[in-house]
């Protein structure tokens, strides 16, 4: 225990339900190669609930990478579809099923809500209620009369 | 600029010179692409050393065409006395039957060469002339050509081989041709593009497979004809539009990402891939006629739906996506890609999609299936949506490469006060307003009836009334007596009269009393340009007839619009709007491009092109069939499909026989009887 | 295939390339031409020293052209700033008028720079550039820039004149400008081209019409012209658009020639600017029920210029009828033999068969009894010079050994006249077609000598002279082997065996004997010469067969028109509706104008009708083929003061209405209709 992939996996089944759509459905294999070794994680989907372990079982999926990698797909660091795409990653058997298994992946390290960095930069003129709107011709107006 | 012959099958394409070359230069975008990569850049056939001369093109099919050539530049009293046919088809590879004719009385020996290389540049640098990364080599093997790039493990390969012996060398195949009196002879080129896969065998399981026989093709094409109503029109214009129309959506069709579904590529020759967007609208105005499209489109989408907060894409959960790019480009961080999810109309129009669609075909399959998805969507319209916490769809990006504006008008200048400044972000621009009162009405129903959350339902209701309200109260500008262009990060006004508010009447968030007063500035010489609404009024700051987003006329824009009339029962006004694209559609061949000029119809007689417009394009493509829908009034209502033609007279008799839908076929007849205004 | 944009106003002319340039091309006129001349032959826009680029070209008429272009490649995202119009006109002198329109928020400073020259070529000299033997000068004033060419006497001279101020350089036109904040500018390049004759005085001055035409007195013009031809509807849409189109192109194509004030047609863009005798005859046959006005001044003109004596590099007989009339400088110091030139073996015939066909039309015995004198002797000049041989038929040979035409018919490049072999015999050469007009010519004279010039002694002795031809023909020219008639007569009297598209004439001259016109039709629409697309002039299976061989293979709609016209007067109505048809279904593909011919593939192997390299465009007797074609469809003849109609079309083809055919009859409608509704099943099951 302790690695990124590991920590991953231990929260799957626990984060699935809240990540997965309902409909969500089917077997994941995951062999990462570390030192020489291949190491699986088996991920059976079902109704968005997730069961994790290690067997070695034929599934609808099988996704081969090296383990370093998958880390960084674990803290968030690196992208699963981008690394297919340069061929890092190899992909049999289900594609949809993996694209729908990307949403448990975390966001990259560091990530803020997009709400917080916008409402701070503006301080506190956001939220209901803000609103005075006028148009520039208006304002215009206004500020020849003032 | 050139001219460019293009032949297409979903995203593999070829686009060369009218002598059928393809001959690389920056100014010139010519290739064999596949999967966002160039697998030739060069393809150059020479007789006796020189280039060839075209006389005609013969474009057969959207995915195959040939070409007529002799040697040289022919001139009067002295004839050739070869001829030269290639013959092509693309559909995952690339196909050319090249076949030489002897019009002499005596045999002749010829030399005649082939040249190929290929850069793989990625679609990108091919349009920006960037150089590029990894390495290429070429390799002479069994007479046939192998080229071949590497980029860590991303390998590309582009194998050329010849039915008949030739000599191959490093930079194509030369043949010494010999022939009989009158005689002809002829070889087949095969370039086969490969993407290995991360084991190192051909990826070509998925996307990009091998060519389907041709008979097969055709075959297809012609169950796609069959399966959408048959169109009968007096106007010649708009039975051959409708049938252009049917075979660009038929030619735009390819397997995305995964092989169970076809997905709508979105136009030629830069966006040969999905587009969040541009899918959800094609998908919409196809639906009283090809209703598998809007299927399609939400099928991958909801697949692809954000799932996590990621600044480089855009990206955030719920959020529906902007675009998909494969391989190289999508490899490689260079940009975000891969998955990019800078836009913020995908999400409200996905759920504005589903609804629609179910409305149509009666499939409330679908509609449980995408639960899930559509309340993810939902519920980023209230929390990442709303930026700024105010009830309002915002918009900023936090990709550094990303879009600065993330609505359809999406190029840097296209959002702007009146006087031309920009403004600062975030962004609301209305018509996103609309699309997320729009998607919460329709949710409601679809909570309603198919997900069991009346309470739900209720709120989402309640909801979209006061967005509506708000609205109407923010966004309208008294003085001007129209709906301001957006709001800016301080909530100001930004105050530029543009086609964007034409989208409201579409969404159904415009004020019943306001309607008229909106339909008559979309109509006034300042929108409308004779041809259509301009993206932006004349008179406004950056107003430029050849601005992409800031005067030309898009189609898809116009369709959009003429529903949203025939909605607030502006019947004349969208029947006049249908009418001026079909007169564009006529001097375009029945092929709107993605944009066109939006000079004064008085100044030009024929709609003047938008320079690099895709075409085709998939929501142009869509356009005539919306305008269609709009002409013969066709909506479903409870389960049934209402006709209430409106037809100008010009169009005479419109006849759309096999309207697919929950009701089986239904016929729906118009006759011309609206007699409009003259024009001022 | 470099798109080119032409406009033109009978032999002034405007050859550029989609961005309105004109840059010296040695393979294709480009250029600014007047009466064989190119008074332009650069004339380039830039821009802050930038090339531009083109968004679209409105054609707006024949006379009058538009093109909108931004400066440097746009891009997505990238919106161009400014957008450039040039709007130009031809109306004796050639017009343009340049806008320059700011998209900017803010005002712009401009450099505008027209760079112009004129090598003042002979249209002759364009595929062959030569060493100009004269001098060229620019000269520069306050408001004007002058280019002129002086060979001795000769002199031509470009004037160009600007309404905005200008720099004027001896290399072009420079503007500095500045335009407001979504402005725009405008200035108005006026080019004049001057024919300077003795004494300096322009020779065209007396032309009514060459100078001071307004846009709107030329657009005024072309709205009398279409209003005066016969209206045509058809439920056939491409056959409507042909025939507008066509009556367009032969409105364009008139020009004046330098001694008359009348107006001509001339024989096609853009080599054939200029009268051939052979094409202006052969277009006004085919466009005499529809445009008549064109037919009276040919026969004056070509009777003005009727041969009068001999001479050898003209290849000039008394009473023979000219090839080809030019004016440029290498015909004005006899390096060409156009002034005019009468190499042609057939235009003499042709001209009397008009002459008949003309007074059948319009009843107008008066010109017939005016051009007694030439007529007589173009009749004597078939029997004299016309027979070189001396055995009743006519033969041609040159005399001018250094630029004659060795072909003096009409298929005139130097392979056409062929054996089946591909061999090419001596000569003289008597080709078949021109003994079937000598033929048809003859009757025709009798008809008018007993009508109009009373001399029916002479009228007898012509018809008797007919008659012997036709057996001696018949009896010399069928080739019993193949069941056809022989391309030509050799020196030897021997058949110049080719099967070809010649014959067809024969069927239209009304030499071939009724008893093997059957056989004759059927080697018409056979495979071997009929492509699905037309009738080839040489047929498959020939040694000298070549689809695009211009007169070997490839397809002529002239030729076809008069073929269709051929097999209705022998009552091959289906074979004639055939040929029709399967022009207006080409016509389509050329949106409506028929080029000079197109490549002779068969119909299965091309979707569309494959262009011929060099084709001309628009070629008179092309334009006139869609209006012989209704004529053959319809069946009109001419009956005494009557006009008769029997039509006969395909099925398929629909209805066809032309009214107010114009003739002796005053205006009269016709209608046909084709037995069975093309796509009526279909329809019939929606209504």
């Amino acid at each position: 225990m302790g690695s990124p992939t590991d920590e991953f996996f231990a929260s799957l089944e626990e984060r699935g339900p809240e990540l997965l759509p309902t409909r969500a459905r089917g077997t994941i294999r995951f062999d990462l190669v570390e030192d020489g070794r291949v190491g699986h994680w088996f991920v059976a989907i079902n109704r968005g609930n997730v069961l994790v372990s290690h067997e070695k079982r034929a599934a609808d999926c099988v996704v081969s990478t090296e383990k370093r990698l998958f880390d960084e797909f674990a803290t968030g660091a690196a992208h699963l579809i981008t690394a297919y795409n340069r061929n890092d990653v190899s992909v049999q058997g289900n594609l949809p099923l993996l694209l729908v298994f990307r949403r448990t992946f975390p966001s990259p390290p560091g990530t803020r809500d997009p709400r917080e960095r916008v409402r701070a930069r503006l301080g506190g003129r956001t939220g209901p209620g803000r609103l005075r709107t006028r148009s520039p011709a208006r304002m215009e107006r206004q500020e020849t009369q003032q | 600029m050139k001219e460019l012959v293009s032949v297409l099958d979903g995203s593999t394409f070829v686009l060369s010179d009218v002598q059928g070359d393809i001959d690389w230069s920056p100014d010139y975008p010519s290739g064999l692409f596949a999967g966002d990569t160039r697998f030739l850049s060069k393809w150059v056939l020479t007789i006796e050393g020189e280039r060839l001369t075209p006389l005609s093109i013969d474009d057969l099919q959207y995915y195959e065409s040939r070409f007529f050539l002799v040697p040289g530049e022919p001139t009067h009293y002295v004839d050739a006395k070869t001829s030269v046919i290639r013959h092509r088809i693309v559909g995952g590879g690339f196909e050319e039957r090249l076949t030489v004719l002897n019009h002499r009385d005596e045999p002749a020996v010829l030399s005649l060469r082939m040249e190929v290389a290929s850069d793989f540049a990625n679609l990108f640098d091919a349009r920006d002339g960037h150089s590029r990364t990894g390495q290429s080599t070429r390799t002479v093997e069994d007479g046939r050509l192998r080229l071949c790039h590497r980029r860590g493990r991303h390998v590309v390969e582009t194998v050329v081989s010849s039915t008949e012996p030739a000599e191959v060398d490093e930079d194509g195949f030369t043949f010494r041709v010999h022939l009989d009196v009158h005689g002809q002879w002829s070889t087949t080129f095969h370039a086969a593009c490969l993407m290995r896969g991360a084991d190192g065998g051909d990826a070509g399981e998925r996307p990009r497979g091998n060519l389907p026989e041709r008979p097969d093709r055709r075959r297809e094409l012609v169950r796609w004809m069959a399966a959408a109503p048959q169109l009968t029109a007096d106007s010649d214009v708009l039975e051959d539009t409708y049938r252009r129309s049917l075979i660009d959506l038929a030619a735009l069709q390819y397997f995305g990402i995964a092989p169970e579904e076809k997905v709508t590529a979105t136009g030629l020759p830069w966006y040969m891939t999905v587009f969040g967007r541009h899918s959800l609208i094609t998908g919409y105005q196809t639906l009283a006629f090809l209703p598998h499209l809007a299927r399609n489109a939400l099928w991958i989408l909801a697949l692809l739906q954000g799932g996590r907060l990621d600044d480089f894409r855009d990206e955030e959960p719920g959020k529906i996506l902007h675009e998909i790019r494969y391989r190289e480009p999508g490899g490689f961080e260079e940009q975000p890609r891969s998955l990019y999810y800078g836009a913020a109309d995908t999400t409200p129009l996905f759920v504005i999609l589903l609804d629609e669609y179910e409305q149509w075909t009666g499939d409330a399959e679908t509609v449980r299936q995408f639960e899930f998805e559509a309340r993810a969507a939902l519920t980023w319209l209230d929390t990442y949506g709303d930026l700024m916490g105010d009830g309002y769809l915002w918009y900023e990006r936090r990709s550094p490469k990303g879009l600065e504006n993330q609505c359809w008008k999406d190029s840097p200048e296209a959002i702007t006060y009146a006087d031309g400044r920009l403004p600062t972000h975030p962004r609301a621009t209305c018509e996103l307003q609309g699309y997320k009162y729009d998607a919460k009405m329709r949710a409601a129903r679809l909570a309603r009836e198919f997900w069991n959350d009346p309470r739900y339902a209720d709120r989402l209701v309640r909801e979209a009334e006061a967005l509506k309200v708000r609205f109407n109260r923010d966004f309208w500008i008294e003085e001007g007596g129209y709906y301001a262009l957006a709001l800016d990060g301080e909530g100001n006004q930004v105050d530029a009269l543009a086609s964007n508010m034409g989208h409201l009447l579409w969404s159904g968030i415009l004020d019943e009393d306001r309607a008229e007063q909106v339909v008559r500035h979309l109509f006034g010489d300042r929108l409308f340009s004779g041809w259509g609404v301009r993206s932006l009024a004349r008179g406004q700051g950056r107003y430029n007839p050849v601005g992409y987003h800031n005067g030309a006329v898009w189609p898809f824009d116009n369709s959009l619009i003429a529903l949203g009339l025939r909605r607030y029962g502006f019947e004349e006004e969208a029947a006049r709007l249908a009418l001026t694209m079909f007169e564009a559609c006529r001097y375009f061949d029945g092929r709107l491009p993605e944009a066109f000029a939006g000079y004064d119809r008085k100044l030009t007689r024929y709609p003047v092109q938008y320079p690099r417009a895709c075409s085709p394009f998939c929501s142009s493509a869509g356009t005539p069939l919306a305008l269609l829908q709009a002409l013969l009034g066709l909506e479903p209502h409870e389960g049934h499909l209402t006709i209430v033609p409106a037809v100008p007279e010009q169009l005479g008799r419109i006849e759309l026989v096999g309207v697919p839908g929950r009701w089986g076929r239904i016929d729906a007849f118009g006759h011309g009887r609206l007699r409009l205004a003259a024009d001022e | 295939m470099k798109r080119l944009v032409s406009i033109l106003d009978g032999n002034t002319f405007v050859v550029s390339d989609n961005r309105g340039d004109i840059d010296p091309s040695p393979t294709f006129p480009t250029g600014l031409f007047s009466y064989d001349t190119r008074f332009l032959s650069k004339w380039e826009l830039r821009v802050n020293g930038e090339r531009l680029n083109p968004l679209s070209v409105d054609d707006l008429q024949y006379f009058e052209s538009q093109f909108f272009l931004v400066p440097g490649e746009p891009t997505h995202y990238v919106d161009a700033k400014l957008s450039i119009i040039r709007h130009r006109t031809i109306c004796g002198s050639f017009m343009e008028v340049l806008t320059i329109l700011n998209h900017e928020d803010q005002p712009v400073e401009l450099t505008v720079q027209l760079d112009v020259e004129s090598d003042f070529a002979d249209l002759f000299e364009i595929k062959d550039v030569k060493g100009k033997l004269g001098t060229t000068t620019a000269t520069v004033d306050e408001n004007q820039l002058r280019l002129c060419y002086q060979r001795e006497t000769y002199r031509r001279e470009t004037v160009i004149t600007s309404s905005a101020p200008a720099e004027y350089r001896p290399e072009g036109l420079l503007f500095n400008l500045r335009i407001d904040a979504h402005g725009q500018w405008e200035t108005q390049i006026l080019v004049e081209t001057l024919v300077e004759g003795a004494g300096g005085r322009d020779i065209r001055i007396n032309l009514q019409r060459h100078h001071g035409r307004s846009r709107d007195e030329m657009r005024r013009e072309l709205d009398e012209w279409l209003a005066r031809a016969p209206k045509l509807t058809s439920d056939c849409e491409p056959l409507e658009e042909t025939y507008q189109r066509s009556l367009v192109d032969l409105a364009a194509l008139r020009y004046t020639p330098l001694a008359t004030g009348d107006r001509l047609p001339t024989a096609g863009l853009p080599w054939f600017m200029t009268l051939f005798g052979r094409d202006s005859i052969i277009t006004c046959l085919q466009t005499l029920p529809f445009t008549p006005e064109l037919t009276a001044p040919t026969l004056r003109y070509l009777a003005m210029a009727q041969g009068v004596h001999l001479d050898d590099f003209r290849d000039q007989e008394p009473g023979k009828i000219l090839h080809e009339t030019r004016y440029g400088e290498s015909t004005a110091f006899e390096e060409q033999p156009h002034s005019p030139y009468y190499g042609s073996a057939d235009s003499t015939a042709l001209f009397l068969i008009l002459l008949d066909e003309y007074e059948r039309w319009s009843g107008d015995t008066a010109l017939v009894a005016e051009l007694e004198h030439q007529a007589r002797a173009a009749l004597n000049w078939i029997d004299r010079y016309g027979d070189l041989m001396g055995n009743g038929y006519v033969w041609f040979e040159r005399r001018n050994l250094r630029n004659g035409l060795e072909n003096q018919c009409w298929k005139d490049s130097w392979d056409s006249i062929s054996y089946s072999s591909g061999r090419l015999p001596d000569f003289p050469r008597a080709t078949c077609e021109l003994q079937g007009y000598a033929y048809d010519a003859k009757m025709r004279g009798a008809r008018l000598a007993r009508l109009v010039w009373g001399d029916p002694l002479y009228a007898d002795r012509l018809e008797r002279e007919a008659a012997e031809l036709k057996q001696r023909f018949n009896r010399d020219f069928w080739v019993e082997k193949g069941e056809y008639y022989a391309l030509a007569l050799d020196t030897e009297g021997g058949q110049v065996d080719a099967l070809s598209s010649n014959m067809g004439h024969l069927l239209w001259s009304g030499i071939v004997d009724e008893d093997r016109a059957p056989k004759v039709a059927e080697h018409l629409v056979g495979p071997r010469l009929f492509s699905g697309w037309g009738v080839r002039t040489l047929a498959v299976g020939e040694g000298r067969y070549n689809p695009i061989g211009y007169h070997v293979g490839t397809v002529w709609p002239f030729d076809n028109s008069l073929i269709a016209w051929g097999l209705r007067r022998y009552g091959f109505r289906e074979e004639a509706g055939r040929i029709a048809e399967a022009m207006i279904d080409a016509a389509k593909y050329f949106d409506g104008r028929l080029p000079e011919a197109f490549a002779g593939y068969d119909r299965s192997l091309t979707k569309y009708p494959v262009q011929y390299p060099t084709a001309c465009n628009p070629q008179a007797w092309s334009t006139g083929t869609p209006m012989l074609l209704i004529r053959t469809l319809l069946g009109l003849e001419p009956h005494g003061e009557h006009l008769m109609v029997d039509p006969a079309m395909p099925e398929g083809m629909g209805r066809i209405e032309v009214l107010d055919i114009p003739g002796r009859w005053g205006l009269i409608d016709a209608f046909g209709r084709g037995r069975a509704e093309h796509r009526g099943a279909a329809r019939r099951g929606t209504d």
